[in-house]
């Protein structure tokens, strides 16, 4: 049957464009249709693999028939074939924003170069998602690494390399923590694949405490080395706010939720929620979560340049999804899970407003915003969208997250949190309010004084609209992801069974 | 001498976790880029020793099937196999790395961190 191989399907797609995308010259006419056809026809084997899982429940799937346990098996779930869908649509937006956006950034001739990068950032994600072996994990996660560094260095800045060899760097401090960790995860259980060391580790996890717990503070570590969590997000500033706006879009919105998610993977699915909560490492979890999301956004009110801004503003929100984890219950997961998507569409709104704002008048200055709403309302418009969505307003994806984090918190008996997610959502607010209002409230001190159409091209418009419609839509209809979240839980809380 | 004994026994995993913590302290403190790259490779290196260690049964043949013999005691196979894949991620950084290296040397006429951020703080007044 068809159905059963589709994850291949839309893997192999993507990896053949990706490769084939510098035989065609990007002048020609066939160049874009290529590009965006690529996704498209990927985003519709994701739509119909979901629709197949919804109907038809969880599949594995073995590469080349090979046992489970020899061989390397991805595993497609409820949630994983949504986030496959989301993150699909969301990268198309991006490249169909990046046709022209990216010209800005580097020369015509180097763009299939870029392309090439994307779609294997993409397939490289995609693959992370769904596997079901650590070992394979590692893999991806490597091909990630190395793809989200080139997207950055693309652009022959200095600025650019040295984000980019910094990222390189401490992404590779992290993948390696994360090998060691699995290393010692197959020394106790001689698995790799999810499921087995799984269940050898329940049954001789008091064994071997100290390794288990050892090489989840490796794996850890990594994984939040490379999410950008607080004390570690130091490379993440400089690297989303020095790379081409749809790269920042991208590796903010997406890439470090991959990370996230993959923790989630390992925590509930490979260790398991009864030996996470005997040796309590979900409660250090949280901490360093509330750290990070007070943190990022103190961080972000210091800064004058948009994209920085908003670079430290992911610090904080990654904080939520941790926070989600961390708390551990399933109130906590549909919170971490559910903000994964949500951020995944506000911030790539806010950076992709934030481009099209320095596409068009080459403002990157905070303060210089007063009077743009005026200039460019529709690009302001979707910013503004995004930007209530992190503060937290009702009817707005963002506020849905907090919600549901406010009830787990409140569920394991610790209001705390709420105390914490409230101060986030002020300094939120301080720093996004003040460019909404001065982007629409203030006069400009540009020529251009009367109200115009946004001047940007079609293809830049396009996905900003949808992306703050969709920012709407799963704000006031969240149930849409929650329901697949919670079909999808059984199969991270074991112990439901 | 049973502490000398347990030392002698775990011999790779004290050498693979001590070249990790050389490897991390390069990476993280040197002002040298250059040395830097080395230091994620000894990293690199470290953790390969720890995973093909893993395999290793003394006395152990090389897992090739011998029909003769029948022999049945082989060393496990698959963390070699995976280092392998492990050490073409590593040689792909590696000469990603040193690439970006050869342009900041372009840009900045130095591989030294001080002296790249006091050229950085000179051009920025």
């Amino acid at each position: 049957m068809i159905s059963n191989h589709l994850p291949v399907y839309i893997l192999i797609l993507l990896l053949i464009s990706a490769v084939t995308t510098p035989a065609i010259k990007p002048s020609s006419k066939k160049f874009r249709p290529k590009l965006v056809g690529t996704l498209t026809i990927a985003s519709l084997l994701a739509l119909t693999m979901f629709i197949v899982v919804w109907t038809n429940g969880p599949f594995y799937y073995n590469f080349g028939n090979w046992d489970s346990v020899i061989g390397i098996e991805f595993f497609v779930d409820e949630y994983t074939s949504l986030f496959v869908l989301a993150v699909l649509l969301i990268s198309l937006l991006i490249i169909i924003f990046s046709l022209e956006d990216i010209l800005h950034d580097i020369p015509k001739e180097k763009t299939p170069h870029y392309y090439t990068l994307m779609l294997l950032m993409v397939f490289s994600m995609l693959g992370m998602i769904m596997t079901n072996d650590l070992f394979n994990l590692y893999v991806f996660m490597e091909i990630l690494s190395l793809t989200s560094c080139g997207v950055i260095s693309i652009k022959r800045n200095k600025a650019n390399i040295m984000a980019s060899f910094k990222y390189l760097m401490l992404g590779t401090i992290g993948s390696v923590s994360i090998l060691l960790g699995i290393a010692m995860l197959y020394m106790v259980t001689g698995h790799l694949n999810m499921g087995a060391t799984s269940q050898t580790i329940s049954s001789v996890w008091q064994m071997y405490p100290r390794n288990i717990l050892i090489s989840l503070s490796f794996i850890l570590t990594g994984l939040g080395l490379k999410a950008a969590i607080f004390p570690l997000h130091v490379w993440l500033p400089d690297a989303h706010s020095a790379a081409p706006t749809p790269s920042s879009a991208i590796l903010s919105g997406i890439v470090i939720k991959i990370y996230a998610f993959s923790m989630i993977k390992i925590l509930f699915r490979v260790i398991g929620i009864d030996i996470i909560k005997a040796i309590s490492i979900n409660e250090y979890l949280t901490y360093f979560a509330v750290i990070s999301i007070v943190m990022g956004s103190v961080f972000a009110i210091g800064q004058k340049d948009i994209k920085r801004l908003l670079a430290y503003s992911s610090v904080s929100q990654i904080g939520y999804v941790f926070l989600g984890i961390g708390i551990a219950t399933e109130m906590g997961l549909v919170a971490g899970m559910y903000h994964i998507i949500a951020h995944a569409m506000m911030k790539s709104t806010l950076f992709l407003s934030a481009g099209a704002v320095i596409y068009r008048t080459g403002i990157r200055k905070v303060n210089e915003f007063d009077g743009l709403g005026y200039e460019l309302p529709l690009t302001l418009g979707a910013f503004s969208i995004a930007a209530l969505g992190m503060i937290g307003i009702p009817g707005v994806n963002g506020f849905m997250s907090k919600w549901y984090l406010g009830l787990a918190a409140f569920e394991i008996g610790k209001p705390i949190f709420i105390i914490f997610i409230l101060i986030s959502s002020f300094l939120n607010a301080v720093y996004f309010l003040p460019i909404v209002i001065s982007a629409f409230l203030k006069e400009s001190n540009r020529r251009e004084q009367i109200m115009i159409r946004d001047d940007i091209p079609f293809t830049m418009k396009a996905p900003l609209v949808v992306l703050g419609a969709a920012c709407i839509v799963t704000g006031l209809f969240p149930n849409i992801i929650v329901n697949v979240i919670q079909r999808a839980l059984p199969t991270f809380m074991t112990f439901v069974f | 001498m049973a502490n000398l004994d347990m030392i002698l026994d775990n011999i790779n995993y004290i050498g693979a976790f001590t070249l990790f913590i050389i490897g991390l302290y390069t990476v993280l403190t040197h002002s040298n880029l250059l040395k830097r790259v080395i230091g994620v490779n000894i990293m690199e290196t470290a953790v390969f020793l720890f995973f093909v260690s893993i395999g290793y049964i003394k006395g152990a043949s090389a897992p090739i099937l011998d029909q003769i013999t029948g022999e049945s005691f082989y060393v496990n196979p698959l963390p070699s196999a995976m280092i392998l894949t492990g050490i073409v991620v590593a040689v792909s950084i590696t000469a990603y790395g040193l690439s970006l290296l050869i342009n900041l040397y372009k840009e900045y006429g130095t591989l030294e961190l001080d002296e790249i951020i006091s050229k950085e703080e000179k051009a920025n007044d």
